[in-house]
């Protein structure tokens, strides 16, 4: 075929010229992956502050101290959620420079440190965020057992019974609650971050096979 | 050793990019596929890179890694946009052996071998990097006769987008 081989001779001397990729830039690419999940767990994290902070928006806690008749509590309540938004704040702050770093490098062996530094970052974030669940739930029921008037009943019901009935099933209920609850809780963090951990764990597992 | 590796992998890749952009000339229409196309082949030969143990030369086993992911890892979806092909605007005669005539039929050539599907591109492409049969459908992965019956059913497919 005359055409094609015009075209081939055209194509062998290769007049065109190509931009040239710099060295530099083949070590970006190469690590491409690994900035965008962590790019991605920088984000989620982000999105996920601002959900809670917009349901706490919705949810009044003066108010619901007004109805316990607690407003002696309110100043504990201002300070916890301020040192938990301080807390959050930090986290934040360190997955953003884990995204920095990981972007930046271009060596493989500090690559991996710093994902396994980013994973442990995202695991402290979620037992962080786990823990605080289960502590404001145990808070939330010690608070309407002490507060709570519509509690009177129970406790006076509690009080004069002989068999614990009442008893064991408050307390079953508490702790079925707090199971559910917590279980809630681990199951939101590990669908928003599971999945990004583990293609992380894939991407340094592809690592270490070339480190051998 | 991973960043010698590393390191050499790099300077190859360097040296021999302009295979990868010949194959994201042929499969993209737009400068900006053309570099994500780069970029998966880049991170697709890295990630087989462990597994080549230079009893080829670097260029020919780049050619089977980059000419796969072409073919089978690139989203289709990315380039199903017709646009006009860049390549149109581009000269592939040097100012010294400038022909017009030339210059309009290696274009139209062009564009009809950008019609062609994937794995018809495949062949031409190693074609007009002048590899023998033997090559190719080491390449490829088919036998060297399939290869042959290919690419004549591609040189009739040509003619026929050529003269309709």
């Amino acid at each position: 075929m005359e055409e094609l081989d015009l075209l081939k001779k055209a194509w062998q001397k290769d007049s065109h010229s190509y931009e040239q990729i710099s060295e530099v830039e083949i070590y970006k690419m190469l690590h491409k992956k690994s900035s965008s999940i962590v790019k991605w767990i920088l984000i989620i994290s982000i999105i996920e502050v601002l959900f809670w902070t917009v349901i706490s928006v919705f949810f009044n806690v003066d108010e619901y101290l007004k109805t316990l008749n607690a407003e002696s509590l309110s100043m504990y309540f201002q300070v916890a959620n301020f040192v938990n938004y301080a807390v959050i704040l930090w986290f934040i702050y360190n997955f953003y420079k884990n995204y920095i770093k990981i972007s930046t490098t271009a060596s493989t062996k500090q690559l991996m440190h710093d994902i396994l530094k980013t994973r442990k970052t995202v695991q402290y974030y979620v037992w962080y965020n786990l823990a605080m669940a289960l502590i404001t739930i145990i808070a939330s029921f010690v608070m309407q057992f002490a507060f709570d008037p519509r509690m009177e009943m129970v406790k006076y019901r509690i009080e004069h019974e002989e068999n614990h009935i009442i008893l064991l099933k408050t307390l079953g209920l508490i702790l079925g609650t707090i199971v559910v609850f917590v279980f809630f809780f681990w199951l939101f963090y590990k669908l928003l971050y599971g999945s990004l951990l583990r293609k992380l764990n894939a991407n340094y597992k592809e690592l270490k096979k070339i480190d051998l | 050793m991973s960043d010698n590796l590393e390191q050499l992998f790099v300077k190859q890749l360097k040296d021999n990019q302009n295979i990868i952009h010949k194959i994201c000339r042929l499969y993209t229409n737009d400068e900006d596929a053309h570099k994500d196309l780069f970029q998966e082949i880049t991170i697709q030969l890295w990630k087989a890179f462990p597994k080549f143990r230079g009893e080829s030369k670097f260029s020919t086993w780049a050619y089977r890694v980059a000419l796969n992911t072409a073919i089978t890892l690139y989203r289709k979806s990315t380039r199903a946009v017709a646009t006009t092909p860049y390549e149109s605007q581009k000269h592939f005669l040097s100012q010294e052996e400038y022909n017009f005539e030339e210059e309009e039929q290696i274009k139209l050539m062009y564009q009809a071998v950008q019609q062609l599907n994937d794995i018809e591109k495949a062949l031409v492409f190693l074609y007009l990097e002048d590899k023998d049969y033997t090559e190719i459908s080491e390449t490829l992965g088919i036998s060297e006769v399939n290869a042959r019956v290919k690419m004549n059913r591609i040189k009739g497919k040509l003619k026929k987008i050529l003269n309709p």
